[in-house]
């Protein structure tokens, strides 16, 4: 530790900590452009002048590191003139065209000049005029005028990121940012270079002339489209969501930044597709009408058969009270125990091994075990990569795909279709194992903190996970789901269970005629259900259907009634993200139309079954871990091994599925413009071999009598025979086809296409 | 008796010396007073020689406004088509007429000179509804005959 003393005040701070950071610790803020935390000194705009006893001039304080006995001034006159000048120069050719920029009123050019600027510009020349409206993105516009050349955006894209997307062009008073060979910044996490940019310079395209500072709320909320649960926070604008901003967490050392599938989704509580008119039989109602409706018909169902006759799933989308309200409602009113989160993977993860994000911020060896980050949980792509700067990190890949990446790179081991836990089984047992595998053996068991991330998919991995953490000892072993849906931790903690096999009864039930009426609360079996098929013949037999949601589940014919609910950004509620966090996001926006929030549904659907629910109070924080789900004590585990599956027949492709939130994000009207076209996968070789144009063009994919067709991307890190696609494509819909059979494949057929076209 | 006649006389004397004097009455509707230019009355949104409002949609002087009786909705200029001077204009400018209390801070935070309050002052309207004028109202500022 080194004591120095600030402003007269005395502080000690851990060696190699900048001065600015160290004031900041004492509550002096020290004016800043290029600094930031997460990308370390640079040393560019020089605002953040202080005055050092014993060293001559000025020093930046965000490149200067402490140092034993340092006597530091962030006032007096000399550093009031040194900022007065940085500022003069940094209005020289800034356009101050504040009212019309959207970053007026939040902007630290504004607020640093008004604090130590001096109130007069004495350059009288015309300013540079330079490119207004460049477009960095489809999300992002940026003003060449405005930049102060902090250079904060380039060096988060190319370090931070490692996606060299933005650079410095010209030089001195010309130097302007652009992008690299003027082609459009692709990467899913460039919208935070909207949050770093301290001015008004790099804008969001969406909320461009939206709104100012003083006519929104800015609440804070975390990210509701995958399970990472980014904090942020979301800015409303007369009812309705207009912008998404990171939230920094300083004490959990979160930078608050977001992936560009969360940052521009939020206008789908606005989208046509939502739910907001309740509907009975396929015919609009009004609200209180088709309450009482479902409510009566409930009730007589209870009424002859027992409330075992109902059965609700729940996707798991609303917040934890919503779902303890649901809860409640499932048990007290209809009085039933067949209530589960419907899951889109059927693995189940051993709850005692659940890690945290601090885990993985400490692990020395991460295992991709079927997950790719960086397409299902962006963000946690970018705490991968903060985690390996920070020190060395071992990462494998173990997945019927390629996993680690340029920006991630790490050890792959593509393990045979479907085979995924089963190849780990064969490494934890240790026996006759080849050389890279055996590496592998060793390296999972003799890191010293290990994180998983696991996709879920192949629930025999489950206790192979258990088996692996036995193994280890006293090693610790963390594993992080990143499986959707996005809080069904949070329905754990509401008392729902989220084990696989529980909705998969209450499928078979309705399946089998057992159900009488199935409730389904933001859920969708036909699209979200590993097995589809199943899903299917249970909508077809039950005889009633009761959605409450925020989009209803095609096809909506099969619905006996809909029920709007309110949704993210609407109502005040936790949330737990894959962590087990469970983090408070406030309302912004109004529900609209005759959307409500769950509570208020259910109690509603009670007091029409003639059952009122008194909801008692509930603290979802009230646990013994505070703001973590609380997770059971560990068991002994068992090693297992996982069988083989048959010899595919030769000439058929196999087929391999994952998450990809752009895939699986609400609809939304923003992201439409980067829709991937292309969402299916295809090893260039075989792309050749079929024909496939560059990037890409559509296939067929064909199993028995089922034929689908959609648009597939040449991706070398699918292996040869192998088509890739991801969980909940409505074209194809991955949870309908049988992964052991494999699938014929052909280029689609240009004509029939058109006439599929409606 | 007597004493009252002459308080009577006396009142009336008064009033009688005062038909010679000039009149502060004003037969308002027919005769209006003038007032000084710089009187705080009705709104108007002013454009410049071509056309193009001076309005930008910054906002300000709904942020300013103490009544809160301001609500700006800015977007970007559709098309090639400026509406204002710059590529951000108001889309919905409303002034609340009933709430303002015609301080002029809003005229005094423009940074464009855009809203001033003219001296026009005949305010009734039959609803309240009418009492907020919209940008078409604020565009084609009135005129006190
Ligand atoms: S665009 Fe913004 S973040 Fe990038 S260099 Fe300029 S001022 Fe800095
Ligand atoms: S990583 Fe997930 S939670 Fe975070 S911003 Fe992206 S979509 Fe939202
Ligand atoms: S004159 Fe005053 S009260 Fe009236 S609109 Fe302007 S700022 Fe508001
Ligand atoms: S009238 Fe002036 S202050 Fe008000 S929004 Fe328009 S430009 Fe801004
Ligand atoms: S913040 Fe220190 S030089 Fe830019």
């Amino acid at each position: 530790m080194i004591q120095l003393s600030i402003d007269g005040r005395e502080i000690s701070v851990p060696e190699g900590t900048m001065v600015v950071d160290a004031a900041a610790k004492l509550g002096i803020e020290i004016p800043v452009y290029c600094y930031h935390q997460a990308l370390g000194p640079l040393g560019a705009c020089r605002i953040c002048l202080v005055e050092i006893e014993k060293m001559p001039k000025l020093q930046t304080a965000c490149t200067t590191a402490v140092r034993e006995g340092m006597v530091v001034h962030t006032g007096g006159p000399a550093v009031e003139k040194g900022r007065q000048g940085i500022l003069e120069f940094l209005l020289i050719n800034h356009p101050l065209d504040c009212p019309v920029c959207d970053k007026g009123g939040e902007c630290f050019l504004q607020d640093y000049s008004f604090w130590y600027g001096s109130g007069k510009n004495r350059f009288e020349e015309s300013k540079i005029q330079r490119q207004k409206d460049y477009p960095v993105s489809d999300y992002i516009l940026l003003d060449q005028e405005r930049c102060v050349l902090c250079q904060r955006c380039i060096r988060f894209l190319g370090e931070y990121v490692g996606e060299e997307q933005l650079m410095l062009e010209g030089r001195g008073v010309h130097t302007v940012v652009s992008t690299v060979e003027g082609q459009p910044a692709h990467s899913p996490y460039a919208g935070n270079v909207i949050d770093l940019c301290p001015v008004g310079a790099l804008l969001s395209e969406p909320y461009h002339f939206k709104a100012r500072p003083w006519n929104i709320e800015r609440e804070e909320t975390v990210c509701s489209v995958c399970p990472v649960g980014c904090a942020s926070l979301v800015t409303g604008r007369d009812g309705h969501p207009v912008r998404l901003e990171g939230r920094p967490q300083p004490d959990l050392d979160d930078y608050g930044f977001l992936c560009d599938h969360g940052r521009f989704t939020y206008d789908f509580v606005n989208h046509p597709a939502r739910l907001e008119q309740a509907f009975l039989d396929g015919k609009p109602a009004s609200a209180s009408a088709a309450v009482a409706a479902v409510g009566e018909r409930l009730a007589r169902v209870v009424e002859k058969s027992g409330g075992g006759a109902v059965a609700v799933l729940t996707g798991a989308v609303h917040t934890v009270e919503e779902e303890w309200a649901l809860a409640q409602f499932a048990r007290e009113s209809i009085g039933t125990s067949r209530l589960a989160v419907l899951k889109p993977v059927a693995g189940d993860l051993p709850l005692p091994l659940l890690g945290t994000y601090a885990d993985l911020a400490a692990a020395t060896g991460v295992l991709l075990l079927g997950a790719d980050p960086y397409e299902a949980v962006p963000v946690m792509h970018l705490k991968l990569r903060a985690a390996r700067r920070a020190h060395p990190v071992a990462v494998w890949g173990l997945g019927d795909r390629v996993l680690t990446r340029s920006t991630l790179p790490g050890e792959d081991f593509v393990a045979e279709p479907g085979q995924v836990a089963a190849r780990l089984g064969v490494v934890l047992g240790g026996e006759a194992l080849d050389g890279r595998w055996a590496e592998l053996r060793r390296g999972l068991l003799e890191t010293e903190r290990l994180v998983v991330l696991w996709d879920g998919a192949d629930p025999a991995a489950a206790a192979l996970l258990a088996a692996l953490a036995g193994q280890r000892g006293e090693r610790p072993t963390a594993v992080l789901p990143t499986h959707g849906p996005r809080n069904w931790l949070g329905a754990v903690r509401a008392g729902i269970s989220a084990e696989h096999a529980a909705a998969a009864r209450i499928l078979e039930d309705a399946a089998e005629g057992r159900l009488e009426a199935l409730i389904l609360l933001a859920a969708d079996p036909l699209r979200d259900f590993p097995d589809g098929d199943l899903a299917a013949r249970a909508l077809e037999r039950v005889p009633a259907v009761y959605f409450a949601g925020w989009f209803a589940p095609e096809p909506r014919h099969a619905l006996s009634a809909m029920l709007p609910t309110a949704a993210w950004a609407e109502v005040t509620g936790t949330y737990a993200n894959m962590e087990g966090r469970l983090q408070v996001a406030h309302g912004a926006a109004a529900a609209p139309g005759q959307a409500r929030p769950v509570r208020s549904l259910v109690t509603a659907l009670a007091r029409a079954m003639g059952h009122p629910l008194r909801l008692p109070d509930f603290d979802p924080f009230q646990d013994q871990d505070g703001d973590r789900i609380a997770r059971p004590a560990k068991q002994p585990a068992e090693s297992a091994g996982a069988p083989a599956r048959p010899a595919l027949p030769p000439g058929e492709w196999r087929v391999l599925t994952g998450d990809m939130v752009a895939v699986s994000h609400p609809p939304s009207e923003i992201a439409e413009r980067t829709r991937e076209p292309l969402p299916l996968r295809l090893h260039p070789h075989d792309a050749d071999e079929l024909g496939l144009g560059a990037p890409g063009g559509l296939i067929e994919v064909a199993q028995g009598e089922r034929r689908f067709v959609a648009g597939a991307r040449r991706d070398a890190r699918i292996p040869a025979g192998r088509v890739f696609i991801p969980r909940g494509l409505a074209d194809v819909p991955a949870n309908r086809l049988d992964h052991g059979a494999g699938v014929k494949i052909a280029l689609a057929d240009p004509v029939r296409e058109e006439v599929a076209a409606p | 008796m007597l004493s009252g006649f002459k308080a009577i006389a006396n009142g009336l004397k008064t009033t009688l010396l005062m038909l010679k004097e000039p009149r502060d009455t004003i037969q308002y509707p027919e005769k209006r007073r003038e007032y000084s230019p710089r009187f705080r009355g009705k709104h108007m949104l002013a454009q410049d020689e071509d056309g193009h409002e001076l309005c930008v949609g910054c906002g300000l002087c709904e942020a300013v406004c103490p009544a809160h009786a301001i609500r700006v909705v800015a977007a970007g200029a559709p098309g090639s088509r400026p509406v204002s001077w710059t590529e951000r204009y108001a889309v919905d400018y409303e002034v609340d007429l009933i709430r303002c209390i015609f301080c002029g801070m809003c005229e005094e935070a423009c940074p464009t000179n855009a809203v001033r309050l003219t001296p026009f002052n005949e305010l009734a309207a039959y609803s309240r509804l009418d009492m907020v004028a919209d940008k078409e109202e604020l565009l084609a500022p009135p005129v006190r005959n």
